[in-house]
């Protein structure tokens, strides 16, 4: 009886206890900065930029990325399956030119199957 | 076989306290068990056949997803083989990071064990409070690895990079004793709780033995085999693996405890090693390179669910000729046919989650 009112006890202690949960979406919970969530790939010129050497390809456990280039080897488009991405993050980790980031968003839900496949061109940095 | 007299019932698949997909073929007297068919592998995904087609470096990242409670223990394992087959030695820091992270992980799985086990019993707050707890460590993990339960953080020679926000760390062992405190207060001595778990599902040595149980629940049973005693990694770590001799449901409740302030106290010795031990070396192997020279390559380590083990045999290619995994939890499934029998149906659910059973684990 004693470890039952004692049990009881406890418990209203934690009723009174701030609430952790928090009312989504209205309120985003903390999210941190390496978060893998929707990838994005740099496509351009400059030193950051993908080369198209095919690491992400290699190391990608899904087969979720394809790339095309042009007669002189430079990357114009660049993309990644959704539905098959398990963003494990190795492209991002070996990419040799830190071109692919995993962003923090995570929302990727979508009514249409070709929003899921998340095609990269030149310039484009969304 | 079915007579007049008894009833055949289909527990789960899809049962809110099978833990995932488990289908419990009981044989029914009235509310008496007289036999228990586990039917497992509606969770099966080939893990191990997708092994065959993939190279190293490109299976690493699914390994978590054996047991997604505990997925650095799995990511370990593998990372082992490869260091192991390619002579590879980890530097001091790098192991003491990776043993904070499964203690960690150990913990989180423990924590939502005590949550789920309480649940299925009837009571609803220890689980709130469970995962409360919980939350802090994948809090941390999904600051450190990127997510929270898909971690990808150790890698072939290391670990992605160095440990970082260890004030977390710090927080995490200073509130947790307070926590278990509280959950002992409200949990181990009620009588509903005792009633439901004092004596019920005695696992004997011998059975336990005879049927590779390891884990937890080998050591509620009074034998004392932990494999971290002889790991590597734990090899400076100071601590007593937890033997009890009770046997029954409660006792692996207990054990469960227990292991929970083992495990603090190993982070806590760790943290310690990492503040006289600051230079962050790595042996990193090109993920690309990696090929596995002829021949068999067995690791084994102590996951939170008892012996997990790795087994790959390699023609010297980029990728494992065959590969299988070594889970817990499919050894305490067949141990429902042995525990059941005798017992009643109200108390199957209770027994089951005793021992702590995580179906992708077991289906693989």
């Amino acid at each position: 009886m004693r470890a039952l009112i004692e049990g009881l006890l406890t418990v209203l202690k934690h009723l009174f206890m701030r609430p952790v949960t928090l009312e989504y979406p209205e309120k985003k919970r903390f999210q941190s900065d390496a978060f893998r969530g929707k990838p994005r790939v740099n496509i351009g010129n400059s030193s950051n930029c993908c080369i198209g050497c095919g690491i992400c390809k290699k190391v990608c456990p899904s087969n979720a990325i394809t790339f095309e280039k042009d007669e002189n080897g430079r990357v114009i488009s660049y993309t990644f399956d959704l539905k098959k991405c398990i963003f494990c993050g190795n492209c991002m980790y070996y990419c040799p030119h830190s071109a692919i980031k995993l962003t923090e968003k995570f929302e990727l839900a979508s009514l249409e199957k070709e929003e899921l496949k998340l095609q990269y061109r030149g310039g484009c940095d969304d | 076989m079915t007579t007049a007299t008894t009833l055949k019932l289909n527990l789960g698949p899809q049962h809110p306290s099978t833990h995932g997909v488990l289908r419990l073929i009981l044989e029914l007297d009235g509310e008496k068990i007289l036999s228990c068919e586990p039917d497992i592998g509606y969770l099966h995904r080939g893990m191990e056949k997708m092994a065959e087609g993939l190279t190293y470096i490109q299976y690493l990242p699914t390994v978590d997803r054996i047991d997604y409670l505990a997925g650095c223990f799995y990511s370990e394992l593998l990372c082992r083989s490869v260091e192991k087959a390619m002579n590879v030695e980890l530097s001091e820091r790098v192991k003491t990071i990776r043993v904070i992270l499964l203690e960690l992980n150990r913990i989180a799985s423990h924590l939502l064990w005590i949550g789920a086990f309480l649940m299925d019993l009837g009571a609803i707050s220890p689980f709130f409070y469970a995962m409360r707890e919980r939350e802090m460590i994948l809090r941390y993990f999904e600051k450190l690895t990127g997510q929270r339960m898909m971690y990808n953080y150790f890698v072939f020679g290391g670990v992605r990079s160095d440990i970082d926000y260890l004030e977390e760390i710090e927080e995490i062992i200073k509130i947790l004793p307070s926590k278990i405190k509280d959950y002992e207060k409200i949990i181990t001595d009620n009588p509903i709780f005792l009633r439901r778990t004092k004596g019920k599902g005695v696992l004997e040595q011998e059975v336990a033995f005879n049927n590779s149980i390891t884990g937890v629940n080998l050591r509620a049973s009074g034998i004392n085999y932990d494999l971290r005693c002889s790991d590597y990694l734990y090899r400076d770590f100071d601590f007593s693996p937890v033997v009890l001799e009770g046997k029954d449901s409660w006792t692996r409740y207990k054990a469960r405890i227990l292991e929970l302030k083992e495990s603090l106290k190993i982070i806590g010795q760790g943290l310690e090693k990492l503040k006289s031990n600051e230079k962050f070396e790595q042996n990193l192997i090109n993920p690309l390179t990696v090929k596995l020279p002829e021949g068999e390559y067995y690791n084994e380590i102590e996951a939170p669910r008892g012996l997990a083990s790795i087994y790959i045999k390699s023609t010297g290619g980029d990728k494992p000729y065959r590969l299988k995994w070594r889970t817990g939890s499919y050894y305490s499934v067949n141990m429902l046919r042995h525990l059941l029998v005798g017992e009643y149906l109200n108390d199957a659910i209770a027994i089951a989650g005793s021992l702590d059973i995580i179906l992708p684990e077991v289906d693989k």
